[in-house]
């Protein structure tokens, strides 16, 4: 074992293998005699540098760099082993260094020095493997580190040295969480992202006695590459799908009396026709673009996000179900918005439905938005993981085939001539198309009812009420005092906003699995029938139960088998300290979360690791009896 | 309700939220700085023609080796041939290495036979730290749409041992994406390791 050793001044430093931001490590060229050869650099563990705003990775004041100089054959004596050494010495500012150095080997006993025992000194912070199984999982930008410890194996801080760039943000802090078995280090993703094959690098593990460094190496799953092919099928797919959105039952109302009002009016005005379906189309394209610029600016915040997201808020949820309840009422009134505003003069109408169009394009978009949620999820999902650019291209294509059908019937009224003349069936039909409108309100609701509990599904209830009334009110407003015309008004206003107000911004109840707040009394009557149960200790400040939560319990598999083996499942919510959480956890032996619990249906509970994946755990609720 | 947090926060902080990192095929941040003759310089200006960023500081080896093999000049002159835009910005803090006056950095130009279109200074770090640069060099090119192509080191020749390496013979990432996105081509190494000194920031 040979070593070259840099004494550098106080304060500057030299590198590691891997610099960090800037910087480079050093070289070793060894000029060898026959017969001998050498390792590469055996790097002992490295330090922090930081040089805000960036983070690098070296040595301060002094290192050894090391190398194992072996011999194939038989060797003279002496030998004379050489060194080109090149380096860089930085404290704010670098400088380039090279030198040579020599040392001369006879032949002889070995004994000891003093060189022996600082050789030794790095090289047991020379990386070795790392004993303990380990896992790395990627969610939201963020590598999660994680690992069983054996007992007394206590490390106090752990930090992730990677081995190449483009894996890792150098600068940004890790986070270092310790559980009674395990530990869990949150590791936040490069911006750069080179979609590396492998999590590589070095842990530095730090406890009392001091810090020991561990080779780490662990094959990730690579992004598909991007496929240039396929964007131009998902366009035309996009397009087709935009099409087809014009017969779904939230959007076929609102488009068919569109479709009526300008047949009426285009007796008289069929010049103008093609205006307002440009004006539509306009509406259409543009609101798509916004969700899509909207998509993009939360996937590039690190949002995990998918189109479908807008029906996960109950808040979002509860305001298109206002819409398609005061829709529905509309279409059963005679009330039809703008038209108050269009009696204005023949010039002002024009106007007024060049808006109007442009309005309902909007709305039309707006509308559509719970429909296309299960009809285009995983379409529209694919197009986010493209470039912004192709993202783009895929939205525009589909509002382009929304927007075509109408936007055809403006340019070639002629079209609908196979239609009865204008009359009264229109009424009628306007009258009908009320009920897909409420249809798809009820089905909302539906969504709802998985989000929050029942009182407030019944409060929103009451607000579609009050939006009904209001808008009754509204039609009923015909009073010839223009004071009392506007004290309606103002009550309607009322209304709308109370209705607005009671609408739920939370999740009442949580939304993967049906799940039950623990109590140990709860717990003692599932027992006592003799119920499955698995008892969840959580905390929202956990990393490990989110992972665990994330990659394992709120997996497809696990939930089917949960459900299909009639296992409970019990949550004990420890994100506020609780006495009678503390004191179970204590029955554990445990002081903190996770601590996950599989009951038979007799007998002592199983404690499940403290790091679930989806394959332990299925493992240990298909044993259970 | 965390995510609509979240939404907000973006809208209304937009180019806060730009700060830090520019991912590939996005829109360059705009900026206005200085130029050597005193002129303020805005990235927008530039929209219609290729733009490249070179965050330099003249006292850094790693800079020096490539202006002192002439790698750097043939790589700007290249780009003068073909008409792209050449910023070489200067990131260091008053008091730091590579902080120069605007007469510094011309006779920095003359002598070294340099031909940026203009040298820019940034001695907040402003912009620097916006684009995220972190090291001297570090590259970046814009196309004519202002959109983000290509970002990392000038060539190959970085990692250990950089000091005895032949740039003249390094494969020059600036000049290969320059080429392939004149001949409408995907660029072969969109993002490299930048290597080099750090960027002497102001803390």
């Amino acid at each position: 074992m040979l070593g070259v050793k840099f004494k550098l001044a106080k304060d500057w430093h030299t590198y590691w293998e891997n610099p960090g931001d800037a910087g480079e490590g050093a070289t070793i060229d060894w000029i060898l005699p026959k017969g001998l050869e050498a390792s590469s650099i055996l790097w002992p563990g490295p330090e922090r540098i930081p040089v805000e705003p960036l983070m690098t990775f070296g040595y301060n004041n002094e290192v050894i760099l090391l190398a194992k100089i072996s011999s194939t054959n038989d060797i003279e004596f002496p030998v004379n082993i050489e060194a080109k050494v090149g380096w860089f010495t930085c404290k704010d500012i670098c400088i380039p260094q090279e030198g040579i150095v020599d040392i001369q080997i006879n032949e002889g006993l070995f004994v000891s020095s003093s060189y022996r025992e600082e050789i030794n000194d790095y090289l047991v912070t020379v990386p070795g493997d790392f004993s303990q199984d380990y896992r790395i999982e990627k969610l939201d930008g963020s590598f999660f580190l994680q690992t069983d410890i054996s007992d007394g194996e206590h490390f106090d801080d752990i930090y992730f040295f990677p081995k190449e760039y483009g894996l890792t943000s150098y600068a940004e802090e890790q986070i270092y969480e310790k559980n009674q078995n395990s530990f869990i280090l949150e590791i936040k993703a490069s911006k750069a992202d080179l979609n590396l094959s492998k999590f590589e690098g070095v842990i530095e593990a730090s406890n009392k006695e001091g810090k020991s460094y561990y080779q780490i190496s662990f094959p990730l799953t690579v992004d598909l590459p991007k496929n240039e092919q396929g964007i131009l099928l998902l366009i035309v797919f996009a397009f087709l799908g935009g099409l087809i959105l014009n017969i779904m039952p939230c959007v076929f109302p609102i488009l068919s009396i569109k479709i009526l009002r300008f047949m009426e009016h285009g007796e008289n005005s069929s010049s103008q026709a093609y205006k307002f379906g440009l004006f539509y189309t306009l509406g259409v394209i543009l609101s798509f673009l916004l969700i899509a610029l909207l998509l993009i600016l939360l996937k590039s915040s690190g949002e995990n996000i998918g189109w479908g997201f807008q029906l996960q808020y109950p808040l979002v949820i509860s305001i298109l179900f206002y819409l398609f309840v005061a829709l529905g009422f509309m279409f059963m009134s005679n009330l039809v918005f703008g038209s108050q505003m269009g009696q204005l003069s023949s010039m002002a109408q024009v106007k007024n439905e060049s808006l109007e169009s442009f309005l309902t394009g909007i709305l039309a978009v707006v509308v559509a938005s719970p429909c296309t949620a299960p009809f285009m999820g995983s379409a529209i999902g694919f197009a986010l993981l493209q470039p912004s650019g192709n993202s783009f291209l895929i939205f525009l294509s589909l509002g382009l085939g929304f927007a075509l059908p109408y936007l055809v019937l403006s340019v070639k009224p002629s079209l609908l001539s196979f239609l009865p003349k204008p009359g009264a069936w229109m009424e009628t039909f306007k009258q009908f198309m009320a009920f897909p409108m409420w249809a798809s309100a009820l089905w909302l609701l539906w969504v709802l009812s998985g989000q929050v509990d029942s009182n407030t599904v019944l409060l929103v209830l009451v607000g579609g009420l009050a939006i009904s009334l209001s808008l009754w009110i509204l039609e009923k407003n015909t009073s010839p005092r223009k004071w009392l015309r506007w004290l309606v008004r103002f009550i309607v206003l009322i209304l709308v906003v109370g209705s607005i107000s009671i609408i739920p911004t939370e999740y009442s109840t949580k939304d993967t699995q049906e799940e039950i707040v623990f109590s140990e009394e709860i717990l003692n009557e599932y027992r006592e029938a003799k119920e499955l149960v698995f008892l969840n200790f959580t905390a929202d400040w956990c990393i490990t139960c989110k992972v665990n939560e994330r990659v394992a319990l709120s997996s497809k598999k696990v939930t089917e088998l949960m459900s299909k083996r009639n296992i409970i499942y019990l949550e004990a919510d420890w994100t506020r300290k609780d006495g009678a959480i503390a004191e179970k956890l204590e029955q554990f032996g445990r002081t903190g979360v996770p601590l996950y619990l599989l009951y038979p249906s007799e007998g002592e509970p199983i404690i499940l690791p403290e790091i679930l994946t989806e394959d332990i755990l299925l493992r240990y609720l298909n044993e259970l009896s | 309700m965390k995510k609509f947090i979240t939404l907000t926060f973006l809208i209304f902080y937009f180019p806060h939220f730009l700060s830090s990192y520019v991912e590939n095929e996005n829109n360059a941040p705009e900026f206005k700085l200085l130029d050597s003759y005193g002129n303020e310089i805005s990235l927008s200006s530039f929209i219609g023609k290729k733009v490249v960023l070179e965050w330099t500081n003249h006292g850094c080896p790693y800079v020096a080796k490539h202006y002192e093999t002439g790698n750097m000049q043939s790589t700007q002159e290249f780009a003068k041939e073909e008409e792209i835009i050449w910023l070489s910005i200067i990131s260091s803090a008053p008091g730091t290495q590579g902080y120069v006056s605007s007469d510094e950095a011309n006779a920095l130009t003359i002598t070294r036979k340099a031909s940026p279109s203009h040298v820019l200074f940034d001695p907040t770090g402003k912009v620097g730290r916006i684009y995220d640069a972190k090291t001297t060099p570090h590259m970046y090119i814009i196309n004519e749409e202002g959109i983000m192509k290509y970002q990392g080191a000038i060539d190959d020749a970085g990692g250990r041992g950089f000091m005895s390496r032949d740039l003249l013979k390094a494969k020059n990432y600036v000049k290969e994406s320059l080429q392939q996105i004149g001949a409408g081509e995907e660029i072969s190494s969109p993002v490299t390791k930048p290597y080099g000194c750090s960027v002497k920031y102001a803390s």
